[in-house]
């Protein structure tokens, strides 16, 4: 599992993990990403179950565990929080913060120590020492209740399965040719984005914050102009395309 | 299956399986009693000899049921205690080979008090499931027992019932089959639960 710092100053610092080698190849590779503070430190969308034993190795070469105090989790898929029960006996003291709409489901991977912050619908923030950082409502791209994470201060959006891509775990962590990195988001988000209301509702909201770097939680990290160059790609691609596919 | 000590957990669950099945098919011989008592109200003084073996029939019901009930809470407790031991059994595993992979990192010893939490739930559940492994193999014993009084029961049962006249002969030996019947139905399921609980201890 590599660790790569993505942005740092002095109160705060933000790092991803991803490209695991050693991952079972028939399960899709994806990105976590911590924010550490002076005193405490925020997991966001910490994985699968096959990927807990290298998290956790590679969490705690970053920051000890009893500084892992918050955890994010952006909807309920499996590639998200599947490994929640081993984190409850890992990081017993910390608090899951994810939408309201999914906690009765999301307890079912097994919860007994974390306490469950449910997110309301309209977003909320998380201040964790100086840093304060905000849930954005992601509704519909692609679960029904789902939130990315906003840091003013880093100008980073963790946007969770928006930007995504499938690919291997030998790409590169950034973004290159955006032309052709469109190529490899174009079936995801067609697929697996139900709602071009919803999506078009969150490109208006989301070109109002200031953002130097976009984090999915598939493939690759925009930085940029290549996060303008997303938000007008996405605005412009109808999604929700799966009905033709079928005979009527 | 054919290890069940190393799929402990899923050994529990079919065992748990097992004896729910036990404890419904239990509650059919109370059906039994209930019909044989009725039997005998309207079958009058012919069949006055086959009235105490329909409170023996009721006797046999209630113990089988309320021991089935009690080995099936034990089972279930064992099954869900079994799944508890995995996770944790999973946990150090996962925390071990971080410590490993941690090895001269200053955050290493970060993880020792879940390490040492965990291991003491592990302790305590594997005390727990031992305890109570113990206790369901007294409990399956103990019905075992019960239900060997089914076969002399059967017999009674046969017994009066040719006292009881060509009307309601047939009526009362059917009664006594599904006595045995029902009797061996359960203790299937219970030699079945011993063995596996046998090879789980």
């Amino acid at each position: 599992m590599k660790a790569q710092k993505l942005y740092e100053n002095n109160d705060h610092s933000w790092i991803v993990f991803g490209r695991d080698v050693d991952k079972p190849d028939a399960i899709i590779d994806t990105n976590q990403y911590m924010v550490v503070s002076k005193n405490n430190a925020l997991l966001m969308d910490p994985g699968g179950i096959e990927l807990f034993s290298a998290m956790l190795s590679a969490v705690i070469k970053e920051v000890p565990a009893q500084k892992i105090t918050h955890l994010f989790a952006s909807h309920q898929d499996p590639d998200i929080i599947s490994s929640l029960g081993l984190w409850d006996l890992a990081l017993r003291d910390s608090t899951l913060h994810s939408p309201w709409l999914w906690e009765g489901f999301i307890r079912h991977f097994g919860m007994q120590n974390i306490t469950y912050d449910g997110i309301p619908d309209e977003g909320s923030r998380l201040q964790l020492d100086d840093v304060s950082l905000e849930f954005i409502p992601a509704h519909y791209l692609h679960s029904s209740g789902n939130f990315n994470v906003y840091d003013p201060k880093a100008k980073i959006l963790m946007s969770g399965d928006i930007g995504a891509a499938i690919e291997g775990a030998d790409a590169p962590m950034f973004v290159e040719d955006f032309n052709a990195h469109a190529q490899k988001m174009k079936m995801f988000h067609q697929r697996w984005m139900p709602s071009n209301k919803a999506k078009n509702d969150w490109v208006h909201r989301v070109r109002q914050l200031d953002i130097d770097m976009m984090c999915p939680q598939h493939g690759r990290i925009f930085k940029g102009d290549d996060v303008k160059r997303f938000l007008d790609w996405f605005e412009a691609l109808e999604v929700g395309l799966t009905m033709d596919k079928h005979p009527a | 299956m054919s290890n069940p000590s190393s799929n402990y957990f899923v050994a529990t669950a079919t065992i748990a399986a097992k004896l729910d099945y036990a404890t419904k098919v239990a509650q059919r011989l109370s059906l039994t009693a209930s019909n044989a008592r009725a039997l005998t109200l309207r079958a009058g003084q012919s069949a006055a000899g086959f009235r105490p073996l329909t409170d023996a029939i009721h006797r046999l019901s209630d113990i089988t049921v309320s021991s089935s009930k009690k080995i099936n809470a034990i089972a279930a407790l064992l099954s869900k205690m079994s799944v508890e031991k995995h996770r944790a059994d999973s946990a150090i595993r996962y925390f071990e080979s971080a410590h490993r992979d941690l090895e001269g990192n200053r955050n290493a010893s970060s993880l020792s008090g879940v390490y040492q939490l965990t291991k003491d739930t592990q302790a305590e559940l594997a005390i727990s499931y031992r305890k109570n492994l113990q206790q369901l193999a007294q409990e399956l014993d103990a019905v075992e027992g019960e239900l060997r009084s089914a076969v002399v029961l059967k017999t009674l049962c046969q017994v009066e019932a040719s006292q009881a006249g060509a009307m309601y002969q047939d009526a009362l030996d059917n009664v006594a089959e599904n006595v045995e019947s029902i009797a061996s139905i359960i203790k299937e399921q219970i030699v079945f639960s011993r063995q596996q609980v046998a090879a789980l201890q």
